[in-house]
């Protein structure tokens, strides 16, 4: 649960990030602070083994021309016979080494003064053959195992426990064959000590600023996450009903106020689809409300006396006509209803537009007489892509519209016609127009432009919302030109399968 | 009473009409605001229902121009019921608010209580003398008996004993218990009031010569 959280799983990176920066700094610095503290020893040993091999090796001109050894081999010497001067290079000791076995030996003062026999820390050697030591300086460590060191490669210098040893060959040809191997050491407990403090110094001081980190880390964290928390909060407040909230977006710059802005335009949306959704309640409402008052009063002073069958009869057409009132608003409302909720998508078909039209014409033609309005079609065939029916009742509402809102002895025309690949389909009248101020609401549901209900035609401001809705349902368009005084065209455009 | 009811559902308006006259009220229509508005202004009436959704100038605008000029009581109907519009229609002077759909009996009722209070009166039991009118029941007792008036008679009682103390002039009768579509002639307030005094006692109602009629 915990590491769902964003802010959890960011500390864990972070941290997982920092640990691993840490030690690679932490153990880079070690390493340069052990070669630091080793260098000086390998100098040392270095310069000791090759001491070591000057004594060693035979004199540079002996076999030299073949010429017999002509001086008497010099060192080791036993102690009471070893010279004062320095050994000059080039001994030959190892071929007299088998002498020294199993007794006391001094190197020459030099070469001792190196090895420091007193001195634990001091440096050491030891000559072996085939494994076995031969020869070695007594502060040798004990457990110096001849055949391990035999296994490493000659130089360069390596830690073995306490001990930093160089294994060298003496031989001209640098390689083990059957001479003399040298391993000089030196112990390094104390290096080894001063660079386990090193190591403790720095993990120390690395896990310190580790805890620093997480903890800046925790709290660059937690700002981060903060504007996310109010964004939250809000959201929530608003998903409990409360509208017209909006997240504070001050920092519109950053990642989050661009967030903050587009949920706040979400919201305001919302909320706009919420208020029109509750206006459309209430104006269905308000609109249900008129017929029943006229059934409620009409009853109610029908029956508070008796009344001649005429007087009944009237009472009883008054309750038709709010019932049929009623029956058509509600027809209208779940048209809107349905379209709304897009259950029924309408079904593709093609058909052609012009007989449609035409059916309509037919259908409105007794409306139209008795309003003594003449219809005039121009129907092209124009196939048109969508559900029948309801472009039908497109057809219908517009033509029944372009009648009601005509002067008597009016002109409807319609036209139907492929355009640029879209089908056409124009119902103007030649009545008194609608004012500009009209127009931009003419869609609306329940927008009429008379403030009062024209009710008395059974016209409950709907049709033309049901219009826009199928149209729009269809991928259409629809759309109306008028002037006050100039009569109104409205223009439908319509997919049709056979693009020009 | 002479009552304004202005509604521009004309099956509406017809059966208001109907039923109020049937309640004993002289009833005037109007379907559109214009109209409404040249009526309220051109007569007296003991009230107004007036519909909010009106043609050509709405329920509003005719009650604020009205309110200009005269303090009829209005009674505002309409289909809106949100507490805005009740504040907004009490605010702007009118005197009660109906929703549609409402009860006719309630409506009544209310009428009742505009045209009382706008008489000043607090109870619908009134006593003059021996006469005791129940403007709710509309009923009429004299020494305590019931006493049979047609609506006409208790119209013009009515009117009068709201009216009580003050001269009524017979233009005023005339215009307060016909309507316009009435042509009854101006005599028969005289037939009425002497109807009247034979049923609740010839001191009920006191004629001043070339003046009216009045209640003491």
């Amino acid at each position: 649960m915990i590491f769902k959280s964003i802010k959890w799983r960011l500390q864990l990176w972070y941290a997982l990030i920092l640990t691993v920066l840490l030690a690679g700094f932490g153990f880079t610095a070690f390493q340069l602070e052990r070669g630091r503290v080793l260098r000086p020893i390998d100098e040392g040993l270095q310069h000791r083994a090759n001491a070591l091999a000057n004594m060693l090796r035979p004199p540079p001109n002996r076999g030299r021309e073949g010429e017999p050894p002509g001086e008497e081999p010099r060192g080791p010497w036993h102690r009471d016979d070893r010279p004062s001067d320095d050994p000059a290079p080039g001994h030959g000791l190892a071929t007299r080494l088998p002498e020294f076995a199993g007794r006391p030996f001094l190197l020459p003062r030099q070469l001792a003064g190196l090895f420091e026999e007193a001195d634990t820390n001091g440096f050491y050697f030891a000559l072996s053959r085939d494994g076995k030591v031969v020869l070695s300086s007594k502060n040798i460590p004990a457990g110096l195992v001849f055949s391990g060191a035999l296994s490493r490669p000659p130089n360069p210098p390596v830690s073995r426990g306490a001990w930093r040893e160089m294994l060298f060959f003496p031989s001209p040809s640098g390689r083990v064959d059957g001479e003399i191997v040298v391993l000089v050491g030196r112990s390094i407990a104390v290096e080894l000590d001063l660079l386990h403090r090193v190591a403790l110094m720095l993990s120390a001081v690395g896990g310190g600023i580790l805890l620093l980190g997480l903890a800046g880390g925790s709290w660059i964290a937690t700002r981060a996450i903060r504007p996310i928390q109010e964004i939250s909060a809000t959201a929530l407040k608003i998903s409990a009903g409360d509208l017209s909230r909006r997240i504070d977006a001050a920092d519109t710059e950053s990642e989050l106020g661009q967030m903050a802005m587009v949920l706040n335009s979400t919201f305001a949306r919302l909320e706009s689809v919420f208020s029109q959704q509750r206006q459309f309640t209430s104006d269905a409402a308000h609109e249900l409300r008129t017929p029943v008052a006229v059934i409620l009063t009409q009853t109610q002073t029908t029956l508070n006396r008796e009344r001649s069958p005429e007087e009944y009869r009237q009472a009883l057409q008054s309750c038709q006509r709010a019932a049929q009132r009623m029956r058509r608003l509600i027809e209208s409302l779940l048209a809107i209803a349905r379209l709304d909720a897009g259950l029924e998508s309408p079904s593709e078909s093609p058909f052609d537009l012009a007989a449609s039209v035409q059916d309509c014409m037919e259908l409105v033609k007794p409306l139209s007489q008795e309003r003594g309005i003449r219809m005039f079609g121009a129907l092209n065939p124009v196939s048109c892509l969508g559900d029948e029916d309801r472009i039908g009742l497109v057809i219908n509402n517009l033509l029944t519209n372009a009648i009601h809102h005509n002067h008597a002895g009016g002109e409807v025309q319609v036209n139907t016609r492929l355009e640029k690949g879209v089908a056409v389909l124009t119902v103007s009248d030649n009545g008194p127009g609608i004012a500009a101020e009209h127009l931009p609401h003419i869609f609306e549901r329940f927008y009429r432009v008379d403030t009062a209900r024209t009710s008395v035609e059974g016209r409950v401001g709907l049709g033309l919302a049901i219009c826009k809705s199928i149209v729009a349902s269809h991928g259409g368009t629809i759309e109306v030109l008028s002037q006050a005084g100039a009569g109104a065209a409205f223009t439908v455009r319509l997919p049709s399968p056979s693009p020009a | 009473m002479r009552i304004l009811v202005v509604e521009d559902e004309p099956d509406l308006l017809a059966s208001l009409a109907r039923a109020l006259r049937e309640e004993g009220y002289a009833v005037d229509t109007a379907e559109n605001g214009e109209e409404a508005l040249f009526k309220a202004e051109s007569y007296d009436y003991d009230t107004i229902v007036l519909d909010v959704m009106l043609p050509k100038l709405d329920g509003w605008s005719v009650l604020r121009r009205l309110r200009q000029t005269k303090k009829t009581p209005v009674l505002m109907l309409t289909a809106r019921d949100a507490g805005r519009d009740r504040v907004r229609g009490l605010d702007s002077g009118a005197d009660d608010y109906v929703v549609k759909p409402f009860d006719l009996d309630e409506l009544f009722a209310r009428l009742r209580a505009l045209i009382r209070r706008s008489s000043n009166q607090t109870t619908t039991i009134i006593e003059v003398g021996a006469v005791k009118l129940d403007t709710a029941a509309r009923r009429v007792f004299f020494r305590g008996q019931p006493v049979e008036l047609t609506a006409r008679e208790y119209a013009l009682a009515e009117f009068l004993v709201l009216h009580r103390g003050k001269v009524v002039t017979r233009t005023e009768l005339y215009e307060h218990l016909f309507d316009e579509d009435d042509s009854t002639l101006s005599n028969l307030l005289d037939v009425h009031v002497s109807n009247i005094r034979k049923k609740l006692g010839a001191e009920f109602i006191a004629t001043r010569r070339g003046h009216g009629y009045c209640i003491e």
